[in-house]
């Protein structure tokens, strides 16, 4: 794997992904901004862009909800796995809305001719010590900094750079962006405006959001427990024909990584449950095209030795599996990347 | 995932709900009572 700049890879899925993606933003945005000034026309300018203000900055906040619940639902029902497929052009999407939302603040204020009141709000040190009266435009701003930061290392030359943890830690941020929007939200409009929809909107959005994280997490956590190594310090996976054809049993040691046993027809291997690519767990994808394929983004291994098909130079640690009593078995200790480890299943039993 | 990151994130969406939710809660109840006159203009009540 090497850490130089290869441009986007687009393919048939990424550019329907996108075309959906854009086409949903441009439509509830001219749906916003066409039943908005139907219901309550704006009077000048500064209306105008009020209201443009709002349908940018309620579809970046639904499109936040929408890209933080991909992860947690993908891991509840596999139907939802394409849309994680392309999720950083959802996200670098979402920062460009925003950003938008804050420039059309911005030029709010420029029309009215009343910049400084805007540096006068963001300077008013005192208001940081309250709660309600709070500078609620700061919170947003720190929110898009963080997006900010999200969407310029998105590109896979940073995940190479980075390496997949450390890129995925920094992108964990993505949650603290979340909760500094709901409270921009919370001390900004919901203050001001007294229509139900908006709170409604932002408390049932956060709710479901969470609500998928902890069910999410609640199902990880039951699997991370592991289970106990006998005596020799192998695990029980379970009778070859529990394993799915064409798919994998994740087991994991107590503390453990966990490790993904795969079943081919009569051929059984195992490999780590972690991609090389961005540490997607490949024991939830498939075998396709007689390759292990990560369900996140379609990275491909040799079931045989963990290697990537050339001319890709991807490897995982692969594991020895042997078959005790009927049952397979799998050692935790990881061969080296690129070990062949396969053992073909009886024929009676395959 | 990793599971150090996994764990992570089961640490950290508890934590996150909890500080939000009170938040959003707080903000919701302490708002103050809406005026009974005229909306102001927009000159009036920058953003």
């Amino acid at each position: 794997m090497s850490v130089g700049f290869q441009a986007v890879q687009w393919n048939r899925d990424k550019i329907v992904y996108d075309g959906v993606l854009f086409a949903g933003v441009a439509l509830y945005i001219g749906a916003f901004m066409i039943i908005g000034s139907w219901t309550a026309p704006p009077k000048n300018a500064a209306e105008w862009i009020d209201l443009r203000i709002r349908a940018l900055g309620t579809c970046a906040f639904l499109m936040l909800s929408l890209i933080l619940s991909i992860g947690p639902l993908a891991r509840i029902d596999r139907r939802f796995l394409p849309l994680l497929y392309n999720r950083r052009h959802f996200g670098v999407t979402l920062f460009f809305v925003a950003a938008l939302h804050a420039l059309s603040m911005l030029q709010w204020f420029y029309v009215q001719d009343a910049l400084p009141n805007l540096v006068t709000e963001l300077t008013d040190w005192p208001a940081y010590g309250k709660f309600i009266g709070f500078p609620f435009k700061t919170l947003g701003i720190a929110a898009l900094l963080i997006l900010l930061l999200l969407a310029s290392t998105s590109h896979d030359y940073w995940l190479n750079f980075l390496t997949p943890p450390v890129w995925k830690a920094l992108h964990m941020a993505v949650y603290v962006a979340y909760g500094l929007v709901v409270l921009h939200v919370a001390l900004g409009v919901v203050q001001d405006d007294r229509h139900p929809a908006i709170p409604l909107m932002l408390g049932i959005a956060f709710a479901t959001v969470t609500l998928l994280h902890l069910v999410a997490g609640r199902r990880e956590r039951a699997m991370d427990r592991g289970v106990d190594a006998d005596g020799e310090g192998w695990l029980a996976v379970g009778p070859p024909l529990s394993i799915p054809n064409k798919a994998a049993r994740s087991v994991a040691t107590p503390g453990g990584e966990r490790i993904a046993v795969y079943r081919d027809d009569e051929k059984i291997g195992a490999l780590t449950n972690v991609c090389a690519h961005q540490n997607g767990p490949i024991g939830e994808g498939r075998i396709i095209d007689g390759l292990v394929t990560c369900p996140w983004h379609g990275y491909q291994y040799r079931l045989e030795d963990g290697c990537a098909p050339p001319p890709f130079t991807e490897k995982l640690a692969t594991y020895r599996v042997r078959i005790k009593d009927g049952v397979v078995e799998v050692d935790p200790r990881p061969l080296p990347p690129g070990t062949p480890a396969t053992i073909t299943l009886p024929s009676d039993k395959a | 995932m990793m599971r150090p990151h996994r764990a992570a994130h089961r640490a950290l969406w508890p934590a996150l709900a909890l500080a939000i939710g009170l938040g959003f809660v707080m903000a919701l109840f302490l708002r103050p009572p809406a005026p009974l006159e005229a909306p102001r203009t927009a000159q009036e009540n920058p953003r």
